[in-house]
């Protein structure tokens, strides 16, 4: 199964888009997400959820079909859902971040109503999730998952500065 | 509570001290080594990644014990990982046997994490500090360790029937090695009975009962408890020590003029 | 007229528009409206590009038992674990274009699928560790900077967390060479006898001469390449040939050398038989690098048989 991934930089940072895990189940997804996406800095939280559990339309499916409809309708129990959004095409390495929470009946409505409250800014891209379909890390949980990942310096980039050879005298240039 | 001890030890309870950092330091080396053998080997892109997460966990461990050492007598720790002959290693086992299928990997690394759960909390209390906060530093991922082993001891405990087959077989040939892991070195009485070690003598009975709940829990019974030995010296040359060693220090030995690699 | 040039609908509408989003800078996102040609070719680079990494972990792979410090361990670890990483993010990118991955990992143990040519040479010394992190991953870097600016969203995002981890895979290799070059005798000669045999292998990397290579104007027209196989095989030699020169080095060009006039450095001849035959399988060792796959894929079998049949029966949550 392929679980998309989102990932908590810091305290206070919406979880970000970041990628996905293949995984048997809930618990294999999550422990792969933090292998793969906590190996370096920086992380306190990360999110899973099955790929197939995740309404996503971007900006000119929107303009091209008009909001999606769900096939209950307006029929059955609000539910909490995430929201997620991309706001610029500037070059990054994370797709949508979070945006806030809405309680809808499904996705759909979830999404309409995001939508509507949504700013003058246009958004480019829109993932809502069940937050019943999101598999956690324990906050308490981050001091072993991400904070030891700090100190592994020797797979950083920044501590190595600049590399550069020592001219050797007598060697021709 | 006791005080830090503020001097590093001197004489006898020196020697003890680098003993058991050295064998610290090589089950973890050895051990970080046969879990890295699987890289690009493994049997899902993401379980390669998870794997060398875990060695390079072990070894980042072994570096820490080597540098405590570092301070009491002034070695170097490369060249005690690339330059030591075989008879000079403390290493157990345990950690010396080769990589075997994923199911004999993924249980060495979860008795071994068994190990760490309880010895590195001791070792975090002992008034030497240098000992105690290479333990602690160490600790912080042991949390993480714990989780990614259970996980595995369930899906192999109570996945297929080859799974099981596997795993049950596995712990036949390591649980009794356990034992070995859990000997005291000869030198580690001096080291308790100075108080460097805090309850070290509760560790065997604490290793076995946390790693056989958790086999239970997955429906695997390693069988009677190992035996522990009185003393395990760990100065025996096994083959397996002798293979991975000649392979692990080839490079280094190949050019012994070289100061930087 | 290409192949691929053939199968685009130049009336379609919708191809202007989607050239003009792409001309405004704008990205291409799953779910938005893409010609069928620019789906296939990019699953064919993006599979090929993540065939690639997976490959690429084994020749230095091999290594990491022997690496001869703590330091350089933990460093070789963590680079073909990156190399994973990458594989791992590339074949994520191809999903969002309705791939699956199993199928694009069959196409490479089946001989199927290309993966870059540069793997299916031997590492025969500790020094070619070093080479290889110096010229073969700072000839990707070169590549992957400017497909850091491609149209499709995903593939751009992959690159640029790609680039973000290669950065340091290219220093620590040039680190490594430079120390060897300047070390003992032995060392000076291993160094100079990896660059010797994995210069022209990272200049072929960069792929064919543009006038053998069919892909790329299309590539160029919507956004996934802005820069052609040769103009970025030259910033490649630009930019290592004299580092290589400095460290004490020679390179194993005779033709090599720098014009004033232009500003670049002018290569030999590169001996293109030799790349066809590695490309379509003739390297000395495509066999071995598959059949390594191949031999980890069949072994993973009882693993993932085993997560499947775990999950199916016990399908809770977090588990703690």
């Amino acid at each position: 199964m392929r679980w998309e991934v989102f990932k908590q930089d810091a305290p206070g940072k919406p979880h970000q888009a970041v990628g996905s895990v293949h995984g048997a189940d809930p618990e294999h997804a999550l422990l792969n997400a933090r292998h793969v996406f906590g190996r370096r800095p920086a992380a306190v939280s990360v999110w899973v959820v099955p790929a197939d559990r995740v309404l996503a339309r971007t900006a000119e499916e929107l303009a091209a079909e008009g909001p999606p409809r769900a096939a209950g309708g307006d029929a059955g129990q609000a539910r909490r859902f995430h929201v997620f959004r991309k706001s610029s095409h500037r070059r990054s390495m994370t797709f949508v971040d979070h945006v806030g929470d809405v309680d809808a009946v499904s996705h759909e409505a979830a999404l309409a109503a995001a939508i509507a409250a949504d700013g003058p800014e246009p958004a480019l891209a829109w993932w809502v999730v069940a937050a019943d379909d999101v598999t956690r890390s324990d906050p308490e949980d981050a001091p072993s998952w991400f904070e030891p990942a700090r100190d592994k310096t020797y797979k950083q980039q920044s501590a190595y500065g600049t590399v550069t050879p020592r001219r050797e005298r007598g060697a021709a240039p | 509570m006791t005080t830090a001890l503020e001097t590093p030890p001197t004489g006898t309870l020196r020697d003890a001290l680098v003993a058991r950092l050295t064998a610290l330091a090589d089950d973890e080396l050895l051990l970080g080594h046969r879990d890295s053998e699987w890289t690009s080997h493994g049997p899902l892109l993401e379980e390669d990644i998870a794997i060398s997460n875990l060695a390079q966990d072990e070894i980042g461990h072994a570096v820490l014990w080597y540098e405590v050492r570092a301070r009491l007598d002034g070695s170097d720790p490369d060249d005690l990982a690339f330059h030591r002959d075989p008879e000079g290693f403390r290493s157990c086992l345990l950690v010396e046997m080769p990589r075997g299928d994923w199911a004999f990997t993924m249980l060495r690394q979860f008795l071994f994490d068994c190990y760490e759960a309880e010895a590195l909390p001791r070792l975090a209390r002992s008034p030497y500090p240098p000992l105690a906060e290479a333990a602690a530093k160490a600790h912080r991922e042991e949390l993480f360790h714990l989780r990614h082993a259970g996980l595995w001891v369930r899906r192999l405990g109570l996945g297929t029937e080859e799974s099981r087959s596997r795993a049950l077989a596995a712990l036949g040939v390591l649980w009794p090695e356990v034992g070995g892991l859990l000997a005291p070195l000869p030198t580690d009485a001096d080291l308790v009975a100075a108080g460097y070690l805090p309850d070290w003598e509760a560790l065997p009975g604490a290793v076995v009962a946390r790693a056989r709940a958790a086999l239970g829990a997955a429906d695997l019974d390693p069988g009677r408890d190992p035996v522990v030995p009185a003393v395990n010296a760990r100065d025996r040359v096994s083959p397996q020590r002798a293979e991975l060693l000649a392979t692990l220090q080839s490079v280094a030995r190949a050019d012994p003029e070289a100061v930087v690699w | 007229m290409t192949q691929a040039a053939a199968s685009v609908d130049e009336g379609d509408p919708r191809l202007r528009r989607f050239e003009a989003r792409i001309a405004a800078g704008e990205k291409i996102e799953p779910g938005d409206w893409m010609p069928d040609e620019y789906r296939r070719q990019l699953i064919r680079m993006i599979s090929q590009h993540a065939h690639s990494e997976v490959v690429g972990m084994l020749p230095e792979g091999a290594w990491i038992t022997r690496a001869p410090s703590l330091r350089r361990k933990l460093v070789l670890i963590a680079k073909v674990q990156d190399e994973a990483g990458h594989g791992q993010y590339l074949y994520h990118a191809a999903e969002t274009l309705g791939a699956d991955r199993d199928e694009l990992e069959q196409a490479l143990l089946t001989g199927r699928a290309k993966y870059s040519s540069v793997f299916n040479y031997p590492t025969l010394t500790w020094a070619d560790v070093g080479m290889i992190g110096w010229l073969v991953d700072g000839a990707a870097i070169k590549n992957q900077l400017m497909l850091a600016q491609c149209s499709y969203g995903p593939y751009s995002r992959a690159m640029v967390r790609i680039c973000s981890e290669e950065t340091f895979h290219h220093k620590q290799g040039k680190e490594m060479v430079i120390a060897y070059a300047q070390g003992t005798p032995a060392q000076r000669r291993m160094a100079q006898d990896a660059l010797d045999r994995w210069w022209w292998p990272a200049v072929m990397m960069l792929g064919p001469h543009d006038s053998d290579s069919p892909n790329t104007p299309l590539l160029v027209r919507w956004g996934i390449k802005t820069k052609t196989n040769d103009q970025v095989r030259q910033e490649f030699i630009d930019e290592h040939a004299p580092e290589l020169m400095e460290a004490g080095l020679r390179i194993p060009d005779p033709d090599l050398r720098y014009d004033e006039e232009t500003g670049h450095w002018v290569h030999g001849p590169i001996d293109w038989d030799e790349f066809w035959r590695v490309v379509k399988g003739d390297g000395p060792c495509n066999v071995e690098r598959l059949a390594a796959r191949n031999k980890a894929h069949a072994e993973g079998a009882w693993v993932r048989a085993a997560l499947e049949a775990y999950a199916a029966r016990r399908p809770e949550a977090v588990e703690a």
